[in-house]
């Protein structure tokens, strides 16, 4: 970790926090519609892991997947459009919050059912394999998916064929309005696969060097073809499952509390200490981030509603 | 140049034709090849031919995946209901992805399976389910019911660019029949016409062709000319064909060794009442499976299915019974 | 657990032979009455020790759940011999009245809830029978079992992992035969191709995993019987590994209608060619082998192992020839609404 990675990493923090909380204001007036689930409070790990790969690097992400498509390079201004439903939108207004996809920059594709993604990782990956590649895939997946079949065959079928893949785990002790505890005894997602005796750790999510740090060791070895690695984050989910939720079934954090698992916040006072910004260009970061955001809106303002017509076209390929 | 093969080897064929055409066709699938002097090992290597866990899901997901960056994957997955455990890559993955993103990806898998194993081997090995995959716009059906078709649909599958659900007939793999040598594709969407006839439409797949033909002989010899047709592929499916063939007769009984309510009898039967109305002489019948799980013992599963019997008695019934009132 | 007695380990070893010869009869029948048995069989010859092993663990009111892979278990539950045969016969009178065969043998009066052709897909359901077990809170435990491929079936992990967190009476026996139809296991799962036992797979539910020899019948009583106990105590589930050879070929062979069945060679001969592997499983037979330790031990003398022999034999004389006698149902029973629906 140095100026300049820190510099690059609170950036994109920064775009997902803007653009996320702009989500809230956009959904409340109805501008994004459909289910919408926020990363706030969970930056870091889409920002350290995203921005350690390249673009033929392949990602998977699931319901909660705004972090994740922006830290992988997707531009913010199709996303936002993409979100209100336009022509213009990564997906073409097709796919929403739950299913965006840009091909170019690797973002293969985020799946609304709980793990449906893990397989599809596998499968990526083990072209790269076939490939002799060094490219390597990256699959998200919450807490909650560690108790679905899929993510346990998914497991041993990496764990036997030394696929290069890394599994994500943004464990956020919530699954919807459910606690951890109320869906395993395991506690940690990284025992959960101490059996099949690969590599994996357990990281504070919102220690951003810590994901860098053992994001970058996995990534490294998964270059040379080695494989599997789990790397868990233990992330904090500041807003409800879902934009709407009442939340009646946890306490709200106090700000202290926030503060303390706020990754913006804490690489903010890491960088500031170090000396790697100023207060000064610590504001600029957050300003730049929430202009871009603006600019965004406007562009998937003007952005028109998709012809009905395209649909048909899209549903075989030829 | 043709030669005489049994359909389960035409289907073997066309995965090693195409595998030899293009390094991008993977095939894997449980108790594929496990040993290393399997034919396809020796051609292609460990690398392209995988014997995997009994993990229907991520063997699925994995074809979608292995898609998703580019490959052909052709997964075994024995019968048809074993996908069932893995529905959500099937019909929920598979055929949504390139929609979802708007057009931006494509999932080129096919997931080969049998179907219609009525020899014993009761109620969760012998469904014919395909039905219910009809209704996930995005995935393909094929249903061969010849080996030259088995080899054809298969080649054509694994060059589609959508996910395929290949569903061979485990009543048909040892019937012999003509293959061409070499690469050899039949299209998607063609409906075969395997019997010409003017006074009733019998449309039929898989192994009830073959049943539905026996029949169109008895009716000839009772001066009832059946025409008969195969679409082969249910997904895209040649309403056209069916329906000038009903323009012509006037008549239609569907075979359907699956059972009648939500199956691939009742959406023709749909389409047929909708666009050819006018062109009916009597109502649409079914011959189907009855709606039951199919029984073990020998002669409750024979009445169950569709035969002979019952083809031509519906024929004869369709034919006997007043105009569909215009 | 119960101690064994002489009476009961003659009472396992009778149980033990029923089951090998009921098998035996069943291979013999494709040879002897060609076109009887139709559609898909699997044996149990190998797994006798470890069937006879658990099922001598269960209490009044213990339930079980089992695979395509059924015929031991309601054999040594008391289930008449004659009505398992006619079912695999497709016949009338057969334990589920020619609807189900082989793979699909259940009798609930005896705690037998049944069976899934679909493999792993009795996991949950078992599980779903303990959670039963502890509503009604009288103690009672399930046992499911299940096959070594079964457990890279996503259901063996939800499943596993929902008893563990609600502590349900249950004891997971996985029969490892080290064979998925043709595959080995170290061709298809993780553990086994690291050289380590599938029990530690129980790790990842914070769930106890033993592995033990399945070829001895009371080393199984004791395993699935410590289980069963901790079960009833309210301590939650257990994974043992019970290690079997099966010594007939996965199932008899796949052909369409017309085609003779029969049994083909061992698959580590047919696929792998070793014959080797095949014949040293065949030495260690648990049948003989719990024979000779009972005699030796001076629990059952040999004249009466004989005879044991013998009235297990008649047995299964009576049941292949009542399943013969017996009249093949109505084809219009098929159409039974009241089986569809209840
Ligand atoms: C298979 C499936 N079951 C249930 C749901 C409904 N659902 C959506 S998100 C979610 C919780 C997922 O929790 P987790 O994986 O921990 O992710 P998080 O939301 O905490 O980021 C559930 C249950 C679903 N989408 N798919
Ligand atoms: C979901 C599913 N996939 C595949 C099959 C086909 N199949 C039947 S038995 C079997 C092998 C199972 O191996 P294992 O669980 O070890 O049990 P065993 O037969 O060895 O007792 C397979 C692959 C099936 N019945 N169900
Ligand atoms: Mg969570
Ligand atoms: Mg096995």
């Amino acid at each position: 970790m140095d100026a300049d990675v820190a510099i690059g990493l609170l950036r994109t923090m920064w775009r997902i926090r803007c653009f996320e909380e702009r989500v809230v204001q956009l959904k409340r007036s109805l501008q994004v519609h459909g289910l919408i689930h926020l990363s706030i409070g969970g930056e870091g790990v889409a920002a350290a892991v995203c921005g350690r790969l390249r673009d033929d690097d392949a990602v998977y992400s699931g319901h909660r997947a705004h972090g994740h498509a922006i830290a992988k390079g997707a531009p913010i201004d199709r996303l936002m459009a993409e979100l209100m439903g336009r022509s213009d939108g990564v997906c073409r207004g097709l796919g929403g919050s739950m299913h965006l996809v840009d091909a170019e920059h690797g973002f293969m594709g985020a799946t609304g059912v709980v793990g449906g993604n893990l397989p599809l990782a596998l499968g990526t990956a083990l072209t790269h394999h076939l490939q002799e590649a060094d490219r390597v895939t990256v699959v998200f997946f919450g807490d909650g998916a560690v108790q679905a079949g899929h993510f346990n065959e998914s497991i041993n079928l990496a764990a036997l064929w030394r696929l290069p893949v890394i599994f994500v785990c943004e464990n956020n002790g919530f699954a919807e309005f459910t606690s951890r505890e109320e869906h395993s005894t395991i506690e940690r997602v990284s025992d959960v696969v101490a059996p099949y005796g690969f590599e994996r750790t357990t990281v504070k999510g919102s220690d951003v060097p810590a994901v860098w740090e053992a994001f970058g060791g996995f990534l490294d070895a998964a270059r040379g073809g080695e494989g599997p690695f789990l790397l868990e984050c233990l992330t904090y989910r500041r807003r409800g499952h879902y934009e709407g939720d009442q939340q009646k079934y946890r306490d709200a954090a106090a700000e202290q509390e926030w503060a303390e698992r706020d990754p913006v916040a804490q690489l903010t006072r890491r960088a500031l200490d170090e000396g790697w910004i100023d207060d000064e260009a610590a504001a600029a970061i957050e300003a730049e981030a929430g202009e871009a955001i603006e600019e965004a809106v406007r562009f998937a303002r003007e952005s028109p509603f998709p012809e009905p017509a395209i649909t048909a076209e899209l549903v075989y390929a030829r | 140049m043709a030669r005489e093969i049994p359909y389960i080897a035409a289907v073997q064929e066309a995965i090693r034709v195409e595998m030899e055409r293009d390094p991008s066709v993977v095939f894997y699938g449980q108790d594929v090849a496990p040993s290393d002097e399997d034919p396809l090992v020796q051609a292609f290597g460990r690398e392209r031919v995988r014997v995997s866990p009994i993990s229907e899901t991520a063997e699925i997901g994995m074809a979608v995946g292995l898609a998703l960056a580019g490959y052909r994957p052709v997964v075994e997955l024995l019968m048809a209901e074993f996908m069932l455990v893995a529905m959500n890559q099937v019909v929920n993955e598979a055929p949504r992805l390139r929609y979802m993103s708007g057009g931006q990806v494509k999932v080129p898998a096919v997931f080969k399976a049998g179907y219609g194993f009525t020899a014993g081997w009761a109620g969760q090995h012998t469904g014919s389910i395909y039905g219910m995959f009809m209704g996930f716009p995005g995935l393909k059906i094929a249903l061969p019911s010849t080996p030259a078709d088995a080899k054809g649909l298969m080649a054509t599958a694994i060059r589609d660019d959508n996910p395929v659900c290949y569903l061979i007939n485990y009543l048909l793999v040892l019937e012999h029949g003509d293959v061409p040598e070499g690469e050899y594709t039949v299209p998607f969407g063609e409906a075969a016409v395997r019997r010409s006839g003017s006074d009733v439409t019998i449309v039929a797949t898989g192994w009830t062709v073959g049943r539905a033909l026996a029949a169109a002989e008895t009716l000839a010899g009772e001066g009832i000319e059946a025409e008969v047709i195969d679409p082969r592929t249910l997904n895209p499916l040649d309403t056209a064909t069916i329906l000038s063939s009903v323009e012509k007769t006037g008549h239609l009984v569907l075979v359907d060794q699956g059972t009648r309510h939500g199956g691939a009898s009742a959406v023709i039967a749909a389409e047929v009442a909708e666009h050819g109305f006018t062109s009916l002489k009597a109502p649409i019948a079914q011959v189907t499976a009855l709606d039951v799980t199919v029984p073990y013992s020998e002669p409750m599963e024979a009445f169950v299915l569709p035969n002979e019997e019952k083809i031509a008695g519906k024929v004869r019934q369709v034919l006997g019974e007043a105009p569909v009132a215009a | 657990m119960q101690e064994l007695d002489n009476d009961r380990l003659v009472w396992m070893f009778t149980q033990m032979l029923r089951i090998r010869e009921f098998e035996e009869r069943v291979k013999r029948t494709f040879e002897d009455h060609p076109g009887v048995i139709r559609g898909h069989t699997h044996l149990a010859d190998g797994a006798e020790a470890s069937i006879v092993g658990s099922l001598a663990t269960m209490a009044p009111g213990d339930q079980l759940m089992a695979t395509y892979r059924c015929h031991g278990y309601p054999i040594a539950l008391g289930t008449d011999t004659k009505s398992i045969m006619a079912e695999i016969y497709g016949r009338k009178s057969g334990l589920c009245g020619g609807y189900g065969g082989s793979m699909h043998l259940v009798d609930p009066s005896r705690g037998f809830l049944g069976t899934s052709g679909i493999v792993g897909q009795g996991i949950p359901q078992a599980t779903g029978a303990a959670w039963g077990a502890q509503l009604r809170g009288q103690g009672q435990v399930v046992l499911g079992f299940f096959g070594d491929g079964a457990s890279k079936q996503g259901a063996f992990h939800e499943s596993l992992n929902l008893a563990s967190l609600w502590k349900l009476p249950i004891v997971y026996v996985m029969e490892n035969n080290n064979y998925n139809v043709s595959t080995r296991s170290e061709q298809e799962d993780a553990n086994a191709a690291n050289g380590e036992p599938l029990s530690v797979k129980a790790a990842a539910y914070s769930m106890p995993g033993v592995t033990v020899d399945g070829g001895d019948p009371i080393a199984v009583y004791e395993t699935v019987g410590a289980a069963a106990d901790r079960a009833r105590k309210g301590e939650g589930p257990t994974l043992v590994e019970s290690k079997v050879y099966r010594l007939s070929a996965h199932g008899n062979i796949i052909a369409p209608p017309g085609v003779p069945l029969h049994y083909p060679e061992h698959e580590a001969i047919t696929t792998f060619g070793n014959r080797e592997e095949y014949e040293a499983a065949l030495r260690g037979d648990p049948v003989p082998r719990f024979r000779a330790r009972l005699v030796e031990q001076g629990a059952l003398a040999p004249e009466r192992a004989d005879e044991i022999a013998q009235e297990v034999h008649e047995e299964m004389d009576a049941a292949v020839k009542f399943a013969l006698d017996d009249p093949y149902p109505e084809p219009e029973a098929a159409a039974r609404a009241d089986f569809v629906y209840a």
